[in-house]
């Protein structure tokens, strides 16, 4: 009974997983080619919840045509925030990007309490749910899994098949042949960012497909620490490394959180939490490049 | 010997502008509330500054040091009130394990994180204060998430009176002599080996290690004495005022992002900068709260992002290098 | 007395064979210039020696303790000096303050108080003729005179061996003569430096060293007094041509 029950959670954290592992890639993305850790990671994704939340309860648009809209803003963003603050800071220290990143998701945050006030939003959109034998899925849950994958498998193709992906590939591995070989090094960057920004805004209106509710301003500091876990993980400069991760590390969360709450005297949510920060301190010790990254 | 007292004439103007606060703190009616509040964020921005400014690392996670200091005063009343004869020594006890329970966890996440470089150690404690927040809560210490109240044992140590004066003055007070002593820190630090090491360290750590330089020892020296300085402002600003203390509210991270408002601002490593950057911050958002309160993050969020590009050493930063070899130049440090 | 040895040291770089099974000996007080094309692990081995990085086989020897894995900062107070092909100064501290770091964590570290070490700097800058650069900001500096500084920081630890990368690359042939009376008179009164160049420019090498290590693709090519290695036909056809004469 109990074996039942754990292997449906655990299914339930794959499925839960692929949607972090999809909101972990734009984080990755970035880290890999401009080599800025974005501290702001969680400000994006809480835009994507609200843009959402808006298009469903202001204009009655169904989330999946929130994707788009999400996708495209994301990237007017990234491009905006490169050209005013990332792309000047390139000479200066690290902790200049660190700071910068991390002010631009107390000002998303800001903004975005704003204009929507800080309560929490939610919204109802019921398509049903599916019996999967091992567990019963709400259909929108199996919508946000699919559609990360999917996002997943685009990115793959788009990075190996398309030339715009490959030049933003080979900038990663070596700037200076590429620039030699006629890419816009320049616009790589900032595509790249813009890119992996969009990725984090469309992540926000998959994961409130999955979890509709609690969308407030400051939903974004959560998501913070659970994507460099991931990040972590899968290996902080590759997306597809990244995706994994997220399942892994769903599975984790699940697992962990059906563990403790059979243990006495616990509150299994804060301890669940508590652990996936213990497993990144872990992994910063042995392996801080990640466990799934090749060398 | 007269070489020596010159090295610390900087105190002078730090030690002018703490008294000139509390003067108008005190002769001028109402002003106590703001002057309480700008003593807070000073004392919150120097301590701060010891590692952030000094090292050049961003500790994500320092609200963790506050929290824990503000549940070791709350222990320390808590549980010792019943013992006979105590009395006002139990609030010394309080500060000792503030310090003691700071300096613990700090040598905890220390030996974890400072052996990181730079992004990975931001990484790393990023999620120190709610994963300390989560432990509590979670594994239900100190009565978990609901916290401890103790407004009862402080009246019965100190009496109705002098714990309501402590609530509104004597609190402050300390919160005054940790800013003064963390300044005379700064400026010990600076004017000694340790200061010379960390700015080696801060601008390149690789050629301060051939330099003889031990890194790692020097970040840790800066990243203790941060954080103990951080448990007594949570001890005295947060326990003595409001005699309880709940989790989610002393590790949120949003002391944390106006300590780095405040160190930026004034000037990251400077000996002012601190004590500038938290009157500007704290004057803007008292005035700020009355025409729009809660939203100073909204304002000043966009100031850090241009500090951070076009003027990043702050206040203080562009003022000594304006006075640099003038005779002025000798007080701002 | 041998005061640095190398024992069959290797460094690999995934693939790469960075420094390839090299050996060496300096003695104390010897001058000794390492000269070798771009990419034949010149900057490698000193990273050894000053223990950036640790080979993968082989020691080093530093006065026949063996220092192969000791951290860096720990090898500085041993008397190892080093300055860096691009110079790498503290920028936002003034050359005064960069020159008594050294002399703060140096050999002397322990008995030298701040304004010991001030001192120290002080008289440096007279002999480096940057007394007119003393309180500015080290970033400041043009090149050369950053060059200079971190010659000065690297004297400031008062070095047994003091390992010097490329210091004279850039500097105009007169500049470059001064530089080598300069470190020779200084490497002489202090009777226990050594001054490990690393250069492509053979001026300065003819002009200091007693011997001459030639690398060649990460291994040792040649290991001779100047005069021989200069003639040696194999350093001749490895690159000698190009520079030979400036």
């Amino acid at each position: 009974m109990v074996f039942e029950q754990l292997a449906g959670n655990l299914f339930q954290g794959l499925v839960l997983g692929a949607v972090y592992g999809m909101a972990t890639m734009g984080l990755s993305l970035i880290f890999g080619v401009l080599k800025v850790v974005n501290v702001g990671h969680g400000a994006f994704v809480m835009v994507g919840a609200f843009i959402t939340f808006w298009l469903f309860s202001a204009l009655g648009v169904n989330p999946i045509f929130a994707i788009p809209v999400a996708f495209v803003i994301g990237l007017g963003l990234g491009l905006f925030f490169y050209y005013t603050v990332i792309q000047r800071l390139i000479k200066a220290p690290e902790l200049a990007t660190l700071l910068a990143t991390f002010s631009i998701g107390v000002l998303l945050q800001e903004v975005i309490k704003l204009i929507f006030g800080s309560e929490f939003r939610g919204y109802n959109w019921t398509v049903g749910k599916i019996d999967l034998g091992l567990t019963v899925l709400p259909v929108s849950k199996l919508l946000a899994c699919l559609g990360s994958v999917g996002i997943a498998v685009l990115l793959y193709i788009w990075f190996n098949r398309t030339r715009a992906g490959s030049a933003m590939r080979s900038v990663v591995e070596d700037s200076e042949g590429a620039r030699v070989c006629g890419v816009n090094v320049g616009a790589a960057y900032a595509w790249s960012f813009a890119l992996g920004i969009g990725l984090t805004v469309t992540s926000g209106v998959l994961l409130t497909m999955f979890i509709p509710v609690g969308i407030n301003p400051y939903m974004g500091g959560g998501y913070t620490l659970k994507a460099f876990v991931i990040a972590v993980l899968g290996g902080l400069s590759s997306p597809y490394g990244a995706f994994f991760g997220g399942l892994v590390f769903g599975l984790i969360e699940n697992g962990s959180y059906t563990l403790f709450a059979l243990l006495p005297g616990v509150e299994p949510f804060a301890l669940t939490r508590f652990l996936s920060f213990v497993i990144l301190l872990i992994i910063l010790l042995i392996r801080p490049t990640g466990l799934l990254a090749r060398k | 010997m007269k070489n020596q007292a010159v090295k610390y004439y900087p105190m002078l103007p730090v030690l002018a502008a703490y008294a000139v606060l509390f003067l108008i703190g005190r002769n001028m009616s109402g002003m106590w509330q703001l002057v309480a509040m700008l003593l807070f964020y000073c004392a919150l921005g120097q301590a701060f500054n010891i590692f952030l400014g000094m090292t050049g690392y961003v500790d994500f996670g320092y609200v963790a040091f506050m929290g824990v200091g503000t549940y070791g005063m709350a222990l320390a009343i808590s549980r010792l009130a019943h013992i006979e004869g105590l009395g006002a020594g139990i609030i010394v006890i309080g500060f000792v394990l503030a310090v003691l329970m700071s300096t613990l966890l700090s040598i905890a996440v220390g030996a974890v994180a400072l052996r990181l470089r730079g992004a990975y150690f931001a990484i790393a404690t990023i999620g120190v204060n709610e994963g300390f927040r989560f432990l509590i809560e979670g594994a239900r210490i100190w009565n978990g998430s609901e916290g401890i109240i103790f407004t009862a044992q402080l009246n019965q140590i100190l009496g109705r009176e002098a714990a309501s004066a402590l609530a509104i003055f004597w609190a402050d007070v300390f919160v005054l002599t940790i800013a003064v002593a963390a300044a005379l820190v700064t400026l010990i630090y600076m004017r000694s080996k340790i200061g010379y090491a960390l700015t080696a360290l801060r601008e390149d750590e690789d050629a301060a290690k051939v330099m003889g330089i031990n890194v790692t020892k020097f970040k840790i020296i800066a990243f203790i004495t941060s954080a103990s300085f951080a448990g007594l402002v949570g001890a005295s600003s947060w326990a003595l005022k409001t005699p309880y203390v709940f989790p989610p509210e002393v590790f949120e991270i949003h002391y944390t992002i106006e300590a780095i408002i405040i160190v930026l601002l004034g000037g990251a490593g400077t000996l002012l900068g601190p004590l500038v950057g938290g009157l500007i911050y704290g004057i803007s958002k008292y005035y700020l709260s009355i025409f729009i309160p809660g939203f100073q993050l909204l304002i000043f969020a966009p100031i850090i992002i241009v500090i951070i590009v076009v003027f990043p050493e702050g206040v203080v930063g562009m003022l000594k290098a304006k006075t640099r070899n003038t005779a002025a130049g000798r007080f701002i440090v | 007395m041998t005061l640095l040895q190398l024992d069959n040291v290797t460094k690999r770089f995934g693939g790469l064979v960075a420094v390839d099974h090299v050996s060496l000996e300096i003695d104390t007080g010897q001058f000794v210039g390492i000269v070798g094309p771009n990419g034949s692990g010149k900057t490698t081995l000193f990273n050894l020696i000053s223990g950036v990085f640790f080979p993968e086989e082989g020691h080093v020897y530093f006065e026949e303790v063996d220092i192969t894995r000791m951290p860096p900062y720990k090898r500085a107070p041993l008397g190892i000096g080093r300055t860096f092909q691009i110079p790498r100064p503290f920028s936002s501290a003034t050359v005064r303050e960069n020159i008594a770091v050294g002399a703060m964590f140096g050999s002397l570290g322990k008995e030298l108080s701040v304004d010991d070490s001030m001192a120290v700097a002080d008289q440096l800058i007279e002999k480096l003729d940057l007394a007119t650069h003393r309180d500015k900001a080290a970033g400041s500096l043009t090149p050369v005179e950053k060059k200079m500084m971190e010659i000065g920081r690297a004297l400031a630890m008062k070095p047994k061996i003091l390992l010097m990368d490329e210091a004279m690359a850039g500097m105009h042939p007169s500049d470059i003569d001064q530089m080598v009376a300069f470190t020779r008179q200084i490497a002489e009164e202090e009777n226990i430096s050594i001054v490990a160049m690393v250069e492509h420019i053979m001026r300065a090498v003819i002009g200091m060293a007693e011997k001459v290590i030639v690398l060649h693709q990460g291994a040792k090519l040649v290991d001779a007094p100047t005069q021989e290695a200069l003639k040696d036909p194999k350093v001749v056809e490895v690159y000698l041509g190009g520079s030979g004469g400036r």
